[in-house]
């Protein structure tokens, strides 16, 4: 018989086991494309992309070529990047500023609001053809921003993005405050791949266990160059966000650029981070301030966008392109506003342990992938334990395994609604 | 050109390359403290993203891959001198193929630019890195030391696989 799909949990005994099968079948993972990705609010892109009218960048979501633009009117539009006339990608650009695009293969030009503007030969097309609206550029059919994160959804109904969103949505806010300015996504993004079945990434990126383990080299990196004098000990909480998302947030021993400062930073640095706490202050009032300041945060919004606000700030989405494989995207987001002085600190400490070259990332690149290797014996060794703290009174640890129990009973509730 | 600056030139060529080649074995034989010792005091080990213009991105302007300065440069070796860089433990193979170097001395400084070809292999996977190096090399006690190293991947993303944990 076919092993079950389904989380095998216990809530008075502190039992929550993920069976290895859902990391492997090829079936599951068409499942998961239907339920999940067909379905979900899923992340496009941030305003600061897109700074003028005119602006424009393409990307693929859930496998669905993109085209993203701001139209002389300030609106923006997430259009299928595909040509309704013979199926080819119209903006072969990653990003620019153009009012148009021209198709290469019959030279059909769409205007960036999507509109059909010329069709050469019309001739040979009854006179009102241009104005079909099968002859459009495809808009996402759901499309909504969250403050300046844009969002699509490929599900014709559904909820609206701010309820989908749920109690993350406030941890949006943490991040968009600490700018008066506006939030703005640097240039320069990282683009890899990992040998991984895209839910172990999305366990990783909120895994408060698995530091003081996989990465002792890069917290031994942190007391060598920040000296002792910075040793806080990691520590704080996890917190369900409804929907399948969850954050860990938390105290520990890195600079973060919104106003903690280390010694590496110099008594110039002191200076500029203490104004930047003081603006922080009398903008969001001592506790949010403090807060935002102080704390690290590492959320997973369901299914696949994550915002780690740690030593910098990282907007990192993971798509499958099959069970054991995912293409990665990272960005650094930072305060428009921010001095150069400081920008550089922030790219400095983001590499330092952050993506493919960071002292942190290829390790958990590493247990994602060991992971994948060992899930080949899933019909032997079958389940992951992710009971840590089920049982703990008094909150979730931040090293505890809330934040992935909130995400799979969201991956199991929508596996389930949708049926085989 | 004088026969006298001909002659020069290819002793700078023949003196970077040989210097490059080095370091290259270096690499692949994961001599990393001799490595290390080939920079100069002042130094940055850099590898930008492949989505911008790499011979003239600015890493305090756009997110890249590695940004070390000096200091850095040292604590990555000393990270992955250690059984908990898992990434590189234990360590892969590499193999650094350095050609089509060119070299040209600008004052003190001697500019070199090289293609690269760096393979990694470990658990059944075989990955390739491709791109150009640009070297701002310094004269130290007579010996060559590099001042700025950066590595430009001339690949349309890093795909199929994640790891600069290996040295490019």
């Amino acid at each position: 018989m076919e092993q079950s799909l389904r989380p095998v949990v216990d809530e008075t005994r502190g039992i929550y086991r993920v069976p290895r099968r859902a990391f492997v079948d090829p079936g599951v993972f068409e499942r998961e494309c239907r339920a999940i990705f067909d379905k979900c609010w899923l992340y496009l892109g941030h305003a600061s992309e897109l700074p003028n009218p005119g602006d424009y960048v393409t990307r693929k979501v859930a496998g669905r070529p993109m085209l993203f633009t701001r139209d002389k009117d300030d609106q923006y539009h997430a259009l299928i990047n595909v040509c309704p006339h013979r199926g080819a990608v119209v903006c072969r650009e990653r990003k620019g500023s153009s009012p148009a695009f021209q198709c290469m293969y019959h030279g059909w030009v769409f205007a960036n609001t999507g509109r059909l503007m010329v069709v050469p030969g019309h001739a040979g097309y009854p006179a009102d053809y241009k104005d079909d609206p099968g002859k459009q550029l495809s808009h996402a059919p759901r499309f909504d921003r969250f403050g300046d994160f844009f969002f699509v959804s490929f599900a014709a109904d559904g909820e609206d993005l701010a309820t989908y969103l749920a109690g993350a949505g406030d941890y949006l806010k943490l991040v968009s405050e600490q700018s008066s300015k506006g939030m703005t996504i640097v240039g320069g993004t990282q683009e890899y791949s990992i040998r991984g079945n895209w839910k172990l990434l999305a366990e990783n990126s909120v895994d408060g266990y698995h530091a003081a383990s996989t990465h002792s080299t890069y917290l031994e990196y942190l007391k060598n160059a920040n000296g002792s004098t910075h040793d806080t000990r990691l520590a704080g909480f996890g917190h369900d966000l409804g929907n399948g998302h969850a954050v860990i947030e938390y105290f520990a021993p890195w600079g973060r650029p919104i106003a903690n400062w280390i010694p590496l930073w110099g008594e110039e640095g002191k200076r500029e981070i203490e104004a930047i706490q003081q603006d922080l202050t009398a903008r969001l009032g001592q506790e949010r301030a403090e807060r935002i300041a102080k704390q690290s945060r590492n959320m997973i919004i369901f299914p696949n966008l994550v915002i780690n606000d740690v030593m910098a700030i990282t907007v990192r989405t993971f798509w499958p392109t099959a069970p054991d494989y995912m293409e990665v995207n990272a960005w650094a987001l930072a305060p428009a506003e921010e001095s150069e002085w400081l920008r550089k600190f922030r790219l400095f400490n983001f590499t330092e342990f952050l993506g493919p070259g960071g002292f942190a990332t290829p390790d958990d690149v590493e247990a994602i992938e060991k992971c994948q290797t060992g899930y080949q014996a899933a019909r032997e060794a079958q389940y992951n334990d992710i009971s840590r703290g089920m049982l703990r009174e008094g909150g979730s640890a931040y090293d505890d395994e809330l934040q992935m129990r909130c995400f799979w009973n969201e991956w199991d509730r929508r596996i389930q609604e949708h049926g085989a | 050109m004088t026969r006298e600056a001909e002659i020069d030139a290819m002793l700078l060529q023949h003196r970077v390359q040989s210097f490059l080649f080095h370091e290259a074995d270096l690499l692949d034989r994961w001599q990393l403290n001799e490595w290390e010792a080939l920079f100069a005091d002042e130094a940055s080990y850099l590898v930008p993203p492949t989505d911008v213009d790499g011979d003239f991105a600015d890493p305090s302007k756009s997110l890249f891959y590695i940004f070390d300065d000096r200091t850095r440069i040292h604590e990555r070796v000393v990270r992955l001198e250690k059984k908990g860089a898992h990434s590189e433990f234990p360590r892969s193979k590499t193999r650094h193929l350095v050609s089509n170097v060119r070299a040209s001395a600008d004052g003190d400084t001697i500019e070199a630019t090289a293609s690269f070809a760096v393979w990694r292999s470990k658990d059944g996977n075989t990955d390739i890195f491709v791109g150009h190096y640009a070297y701002k090399l310094v004269e130290i006690d007579g010996a060559l030391r590099i001042a700025e190293k950066k590595c430009v991947l001339d690949m349309d993303a890093l795909r199929p696989h994640a790891r600069i944990s290996i040295l490019l």
